[in-house]
């Protein structure tokens, strides 16, 4: 995943309002732009979670059951 | 999804602020990723540059995270809209012939469709015309029909005794005879039940329709006018009702005025309707089967259920009167079908198969027009795509130009097509107009419209996806670094053109066969012989009202004496007479029995019927194949003559001489002897095959209705005036219903098969000129590719002619593969023809031949033109092109 890729994801995670966003100074003092997850995001993450570990259940069983 | 939605609108309302916030956003980053770079040792440029190539390009991803907001859609759309518009201003060649083939290729389609709409897809304009069934004749056992009519006993003896029905009409064609207030005239109009205008829901525009009381033989006479006979021959009088016209030579009472609109198809044009007023003894008569008739179903009732009632209520009618009833039921169909089946409803589906096929060639040659000039833009999109357009960001943009295009060409079809439908309507002659939905007339509307737009879009959506895809799909680094010409995006771009060339060449061999095919049925049913010879013969018909003319005495002197009148005109070369004309309209039958082979119990035979002076054949130019024409023996008073159709003495009499058997003829079973054979010819349609036919001499037989027939040598328009003065030299206030050239009567009933024969030569031609453009753009384009090729081939010694040569080969192979593709389609398709052909065969082999021939001269001769060009290519020119 290159560091261009994350971009689009990030401003379609904010559009769907998972994150939230806010400026910010940098340590250098420039202005850079600070991401964070909202509750509704990390309801989101969750569910995510679930899902995949369900489906590394599921593949971990046909691996085992072959 | 509230979180989506304000997105949307924050996005729309403040474009600038977020766009300046996403250029912050990412020069921050790179600015953060470029300090990390210098702490590893790189100097800032340096660092600052890898950054940059870390990120993948800042332009790229700030089209990725556009592409991902919200309403971007729209705004990408409008974008992409205003971008199309400029781009096709400039190039307006490409416009202006993308657009006209279109404009072409949908008009057709549409007109042809509005046709289609009011044949098949309009409902009659009768309230609930789903309910309206027409009631014939048919016999059970033989399996014929009686074509729409059935007996007064048993239509009336239904009428009282069934269930099912709301409403049952009985009603007739009619001429009747208009004087006073003008030049005699013969109308045509109808006789009609009392229910006839109530049961098709139609109002009058004046006074009222018929009542029960009208419908009595006996009581006073009433007539009804339409909008158009009042405006005309009443001069819109607004006293009209009440006011007393002469029809017959009889004072009628005019109670109503129909409006213009009104149209029963099945009656043809008619401007006047009396009651149908029939005696006691003619509503019992169970013999003669003339009444056409037709009803209206109870709201619930189904027409299986209607068919049921029908069958048995016949059933019982068969054993009641076994004499007359035998085998005979009544066939119940919808009315609906039955006009849409009677009015060229096969002809019309063909001419929309056909058309739609050629808006398939249409379109293929505006998909490879854009295809080419793609190609020619192969640079433009590696640069969009280099400044970060997605592929599908170029995609939609090629979309819609293709969508413009086809919109602007439909919005141009509207005009082509208004110009088809009003040449298709000024080729229907007068009269059959009557029997044709609406007229024949049909308008621009809604669901027109909406067929315009549905296959725009369509075709648009489907033929613009080639050049968007193909597009789209492009190497940025590779397209940037290649010199124009010879692409990878332009080799792809070729081969689909040469797919899109060659189904056009198969479609166009599709089109043109069958076209050829129906063209051919067209000339062949048109030259070929009706039995007698047309040229030159003018026929006047009428009919004797019978107020006037009651004995027989009086309908002999009427005709004699207008004979004798013509017979002295000077360009009169031959002119007899007879009870009525072939082509003429309307003809009689008559019931016989070969004396010696008696019919079994309830079967009935008849035949076509025809009364006519002696030399009628002559004058009609009938071959004699045995015995003799009737002549001066055959008088008034002596035992009748009769003469057949030769297919009535093959049926019939086969094997045995038929000259001097005798025939039992009517209902008065008057017996008389044959004396002759004739040939056999047409009466109603130039496609009809030969018939029985009965000839009995006028003087024997007089008849009320005649047709004069002159063959003359003069102008036909003055034998016209000059015949039309002899009637009415002997009678003046006789009705004549036309006079016209006996070619004139046949074309006009012919008048369908003629209009379909010319659509076809339109589509073809316009099919063919597609095709030869389609090859010869496609052609010109490759050889514009390989124009440093030839130049290496010919700095290497070809000659002109070997280029040449290598691209008319090229050409040819094309051109062969579609011809070839097209005639194993057609062979397939031309079975659906089948039963529009005459003594033509779906797979003629003269069609199948030349055809292909044909279009492989034409494609050739497309090629021609860049082959030649081709050949003048200056090596040194070609060898520096780039």
């Amino acid at each position: 995943m290159s560091f261009g890729s994350l971009f689009p994801a990030l401003h379609r995670m904010e559009e769907k309002g998972w994150v939230e966003a806010e400026w910010r100074a940098s340590e250098n003092n420039r202005r850079a732009k600070y991401y964070r997850l909202t509750s509704s995001g990390r309801a989101q993450l969750r569910a995510e979670e679930r899902d995949w570990s369900q489906v590394v259940k599921i593949m971990t069983a046909a691996v085992e059951s072959t | 999804m509230p979180g989506r939605i304000a997105s949307f609108f924050r996005n729309l309302l403040r474009k600038r602020a977020i766009e300046q916030a996403l250029d912050d956003e990412l020069k921050s980053a790179v600015e953060l990723l470029a300090q990390e770079k210098m702490k590893q040792g790189l100097s800032h440029p340096e660092a600052r540059r890898q950054a940059v190539i870390e990120l993948g390009g800042v332009e790229q991803v700030k089209e990725e995270v556009r592409a991902i907001r919200s309403g971007m859609f729209l705004e990408t759309f409008a974008q992409d809209l205003r971008y199309t518009l400029r781009i096709l201003r400039k190039s307006p060649g490409f416009t202006t012939v993308a657009v006209l083939t279109l404009a072409l290729g949908i008009g057709a389609n549409a007109a042809i469709f509005s046709y289609i709409d009011a044949w098949f897809i309009k409902p009659l304009p009768y309230p609930q015309p789903d309910r309206l069934v027409i009631f014939e004749t048919q016999d059970k056992k033989h399996g014929w029909t009686s074509g729409g009519v059935t007996s007064a006993g048993d239509f009336f003896d239904f009428q009282k005794q069934n269930t099912l029905f709301e409403q049952t009409v009985a009603w007739g064609g009619a001429s009747l005879n208009l004087t006073g207030d003008g030049l005699p005239e013969l109308v045509d109009g109808g006789r009609v039940s009392w229910n006839f205008f109530d049961t098709l829901g139609a109002k009058p525009i004046l006074g009222r329709t018929f009542t029960a009381e009208d419908d009595r033989s006996g009581a006073p006479h009433v007539a009804i006018l339409s909008q158009g006979l009042w405006q005309g021959r009443y001069a819109g009088d607004p006293k009209i009702i009440g006011r007393n016209i002469a029809i017959g030579g009889e004072a009628y009472t005019v109670v109503g005025v129909m409006p213009g609109t009104f149209q029963l198809p099945l009656m043809g044009i008619a401007n006047l309707w009396t009651p149908l007023a029939l005696t006691d003894m003619q509503r019992a008569d169970r013999g003669n089967v003339w009444l056409p008739a037709f009803g209206r179903l109870k709201p619930v009732v189904t027409l299986e259920q209607a068919r049921a009632e029908t069958a048995t209520f016949f059933a019982h009618l068969e054993k009641e009167f076994p004499k007359t009833n035998t085998n005979l039921t009544w066939l119940v169909s919808s009315m609906t079908d039955r006009i849409r089946k009677e009015e060229g409803g096969p002809e019309v589906m063909i001419c929309f198969i056909v058309v739609g096929l050629v808006l398939l060639i249409a379109c293929a040659n505006v998909a490879n027009l854009m295809l080419a000039r793609a190609t020619s833009r192969t640079r433009e999109f590696a640069v969009r795509g280099a400044l970060g357009a997605t592929r599908r960001r170029l995609a939609g943009q090629l979309l819609t130009e293709s969508l413009l295009l086809f919109l602007v060409g439909g919005v141009a079809s509207l005009l082509f097509a208004s110009w088809g439908m009003r040449w298709i309507e000024s080729q229907i002659p007068g009269h059959i107009r009557g029997y044709i939905v609406n007229y024949g007339h049909v308008e621009l509307d809604f669901s027109m419209l909406m067929f315009t737009l549905g296959i725009t879009l369509l075709c648009g959506l489907v033929f613009g996806f080639a050049p968007a895809f193909e597009n789209s799909r492009l190497d940025v680094n590779h397209t940037l670094k290649e010199t124009s010409g010879q692409t990878s995006g332009s080799k792809r771009g070729a081969r689909l053109r040469r797919i899109f060339v060659a189904a056009e060449i198969a479609l166009a061999v599709v089109v043109l066969i069958s076209a050829t095919l129906l063209v051919k049925s067209f000339i062949i049913s048109v030259r070929s012989s009706p039995g007698y010879n047309p040229a030159n013969v003018l026929v006047a018909q009428l009919a004797l009202p019978k107020t006037k003319y009651t004995e027989d005495s009086q309908f002999r002197n009427f005709s004699d004496e207008v004979l004798s009148r013509i017979r002295a005109l000077p360009g009169a070369a031959s002119t007899s007479v007879a009870s009525h004309v072939p082509f003429g309209g309307f003809g009689q039958g008559i019931e016989f029995q070969v004396v010696g082979k008696p019919l079994q119990p309830g079967e009935r035979q008849g035949a076509p019927f025809t009364a006519v002076s002696a030399d009628y054949f002559s004058t009609m130019q009938i071959g004699l194949v045995k015995g003799r024409f009737f002549d001066s023996s055959d008088a008034y008073g002596t035992s009748p003559s009769i003469i057949i159709s030769q297919t009535m003495a093959r049926q019939l009499l086969s094997g045995e001489d038929p000259i001097g058997k005798k025939l039992r003829l009517g209902e008065q079973h008057s017996v008389g002897t044959i004396v002759g054979i004739v040939n056999d010819i047409k009466i109603y349609y130039l496609r009809e095959r030969p018939g029985r036919h009965i000839y009995v001499p006028l003087a024997q037989c007089p008849s009320r209705t005649f047709g004069f027939v002159v063959r003359s040598s003069g102008d036909p328009t003055i034998m016209a005036t000059a015949i039309r003065d002899a009637i009415w030299a002997v009678d003046r206030d006789q009705p004549i219903s036309s006079v016209e050239p006996l070619k004139n009567l046949i074309a006009v009933v012919n008048t369908g098969d003629r209009v379909v024969a010319d659509l076809m030569v339109f589509f073809s031609v316009l099919a063919m000129f597609l095709g030869a453009i389609g090859i010869y753009g496609v052609m010109a384009h490759l050889v514009s590719q390989r124009i440093h090729e030839i130049g290496i081939r010919m700095a290497l010694g070809a000659s002109p002619v070997h280029v040449m040569r290598m691209v008319l080969s090229q050409g040819l192979k094309l051109a062969l593969g579609g011809v070839g593709a097209g005639v194993l389609a057609a062979l397939g398709a031309t079975r659906l023809l089948a039963t529009q052909l005459y003594q033509v065969t779906p797979t003629d082999p003269l069609t199948f031949i030349g055809v292909p021939l044909l279009l492989a001269i034409v494609a050739l001769a497309a090629c021609y033109v860049p082959a030649w060009r081709g050949m003048r290519v200056d090596p040194l020119v070609a060898l520096r092109y780039e």
